[in-house]
């Protein structure tokens, strides 16, 4: 079987890490998210709290350094930890759905990756926000531009590429315009089409 | 005084842009360099000479680069190229020798020798990395030394971090004792005329008696940590320590590169080889020997760290041809009121906290002008306050994550297995070490130096 390795970046809110879940199921493909660093940990023997607390963050600039690609930032090397996770199974040839943590970037080297960027409408993006979390609507507003910052920062920090610009994915999708199931059929078409063109 | 301002200015950016590593340190101390030679040596001073004087490429030219007769000279200032060339000729060694898997197999023959045993192990690769760190810089001592710790951590099942810590403190410390071992070291040595055997009997004894005070410590502060949870292993399922070595015929040659260069180091101030010299040679054998690998070495060389120390001391000669640093001197010799013990204690404790945040050899190339400045006009002996200067600096970088390179890359190596060091963990065992040393120091400096 052809590797096939779908990875999804998104805007908070807008469906993508479900896309991925939808995506990973009617693939039957394992889906890598948070659960990412659980494996990570459990490859070290190491409880996978400890790594939570630095998932997705970017470090402050003034309290570590890095030297040689070597850092002493929790946040760097926790990462680290996650690419060098993605790579090895890439490398073995494994298929899987990962979403975010660079890895459009990461894994843009092999033939089987399809990469996508899962964009949204503020209002759906803040109606599924207020739905999920059970906040008002300035707070859900205000929750999504936080996590979004933080995510760009993340990703921007650690690749050359720039996280949600259409340059960095294969696609960009507004999940908003084609609702859930409507968007997870296009991008099963999308990737079937990417499949038949590779070896 | 538009020319002083604009030096400062450049500077603190220098220090600024280096620690957010918006852009690579390299490039910030070369663009640096470019403005303050355009800027203040161009436009503001007018002065073609000083632009000269600091780019220093006449410096090749004269005897004294190569060879030095009798008591060895002071460097005239701008970029040192004689800590340059020398830095480049040991990394050239360097790669040579961990190519043949000399470290490696130091680290797993020291290891097979105390039994696999996790305290002597603990204790020897203390020793181990002060001793290295000697001769080879900290960020190579290290590199191999904490993976090989990592590696013995799980198969001996224990904690590899209080090893990693204490090694990356010793690491730190034996640069301290030589010339060689740690930049500042060398850049001090190579601006002041100083010898290898002039730091080995001063900074050297130092350092030695501080290294029995900091394995003391680390066993009293982690020895309840280095407990093995592994069952205990036939001898024979150890690995063998000369698997590490990827070729005998290089690893023997390492071996005689690295023994000459040390005895080279060891006698300069007798042969009359300045640094520079020896760099060259050693740099020139390694690769005459290496064959077809030659290429190959010269290209893994840190031309980036090279270029970082060129921008470096212009931007310090900026500061140095303004009068910056005179008056710096001035401030420090008004505040110590001319004593010699309290400027000493404010040399090595500045040169120490600056250093446990900020990268410690822009620190010490500065602070080497405001020292000579210091002693003219106190009329103090300078190698005192050098001394104060080279402990501080070296040591001062262990006391936080950020310190030092060798922090930095056991930092980084521990967490690939997993284990992440935090500020908390890191600072609570060595800030205290770090304080311990410098005290030792300055009360050594205080014993040995002052009437």
């Amino acid at each position: 079987m052809k590797q096939l390795i779908i990875s999804i970046g998104r805007e908070f809110g807008s469906a993508g890490h479900e896309i991925a879940e939808r995506l990973a199921k009617r693939y039957g493909l394992p889906l890598y998210d948070h659960n990412l660093l659980d494996e990570v940990a459990a490859s070290h023997n190491m409880d996978s709290q400890e790594l939570q607390e630095y998932d997705e963050m970017k470090h402050n600039k003034f309290l570590y350094r890095s030297i040689n690609g070597m850092s002493s930032s929790p946040a760097d090397n926790v990462a680290n930890m996650q690419f060098n996770f993605l790579l090895d199974k890439a490398e073995k040839g494994q298929s899987f759905v990962i979403v975010g943590r660079c890895s459009e970037t990461i894994l843009k080297d092999y033939e089987g990756l399809v990469s996508v960027f899962i964009i949204g409408d503020m209002e759906s993006k803040v109606a599924r926000v207020q739905h999920l979390y059970g906040k008002s609507e300035k707070e859900a507003e205000r929750f999504i531009r936080e996590k979004d910052r933080k995510r760009k920062k993340y990703h921007d920090s650690r690749c050359k590429s720039k996280w949600s610009d259409s340059h960095t994915y294969d696609l960009s999708l507004n999940s908003s315009k084609l609702g859930l199931e409507g968007s997870v059929d296009f991008l099963a078409d999308y990737i079937d089409r990417r499949m038949k063109g590779t070896k | 005084m538009i020319a002083q301002i604009l030096a400062v200015i450049i500077f603190l950016a220098m220090f600024i842009l280096i620690i957010t590593e918006v852009w690579e340190r390299h490039i910030v101390t070369l663009g640096c360099a470019l403005l303050t030679l355009v800027v203040i040596f161009g436009i503001c001073m007018h002065s073609p000479s000083a632009i000269i004087d600091t780019l220093n490429l006449k410096t090749f030219f004269t005897e004294a680069f190569w060879h030095t007769t009798g008591q060895a000279s002071e460097s005239s200032g701008g970029i040192n190229w004689e800590t340059i060339v020398f830095i480049a000729g040991m990394m050239i060694m360097v790669e040579g020798m961990a190519k043949s898997g000399f470290f490696r197999w130091l680290c797993m023959k020291i290891a097979k020798m105390v039994k696999y045993q996790i305290i002597p192990i603990f204790i020897t690769f203390m020793v181990l990395s002060f001793v290295l760190a000697m001769f080879i810089d900290s960020i190579t001592v290290i590199l191999f030394l904490a993976a090989v710790t990592v590696e013995l951590s799980q198969l001996l099942k224990f904690n590899p971090v209080p090893m990693i810590l204490s090694e990356i403190f010793c690491a730190n410390l034996g640069g301290s004792a030589t010339m060689c071992g740690d930049p500042p070291n060398i850049i001090i040595g190579t601006s002041l005329g100083m010898s290898f055997s002039d730091f080995v009997t001063n900074t050297g004894l130092i350092a030695i008696v501080c290294l029995v005070a900091v394995v003391i410590y680390f066993y009293l502060v982690f020895r309840k940590e280095l407990t093995s949870n592994a069952v205990t292993k036939n001898p024979a399922d150890y690995p063998d320590p000369s698997e590490a070595i990827t070729s005998k015929g290089g690893f023997v040659i390492s071996w005689i590169i690295f023994l000459c260069a040390v005895v080279l180091l060891v006698t300069h101030s007798q042969t009359g080889l300045t640094v520079s010299c020896i760099g060259v040679f050693i740099a020139l054998v390694t690769l005459l020997t290496a064959g077809r690998d030659a290429l190959d070495l010269l290209k893994k060389v840190d031309y980036k760290t090279l270029l970082f120390f060129v921008g470096l001391f212009v931007v310090v000669g900026g500061l140095e041809k303004t009068g910056i640093l005179t008056l710096l001197a001035g401030f420090i010799g008004t505040v110590s009121g001319g004593n010699l013990k309290v400027m000493i204690a404010i040399i090595i404790w500045v040169s120490a906290i600056a250093s446990a945040f900020i990268d410690n050899i822009p620190f010490a190339a500065t602070m080497i002008p405001v020292i000579n400045s210091l002693a003219a006009t106190q009329g103090i002996e300078i190698s005192i306050l050098a001394w104060a200067l080279a402990m501080g600096t070296d040591i001062g970088g262990s006391a936080t994550p950020i310190g030092a390179s060798a922090n930095v890359v056991g930092i980084a190596t521990a967490a690939k297995s997993g284990h992440m060091i935090k500020w908390g963990r890191y600072c609570k065992s060595m800030a205290p070490a770090t304080i311990l040393v410098i005290l030792i120091s300055m009360v050594m400096i205080y014993v040995r130096y002052l009437p």
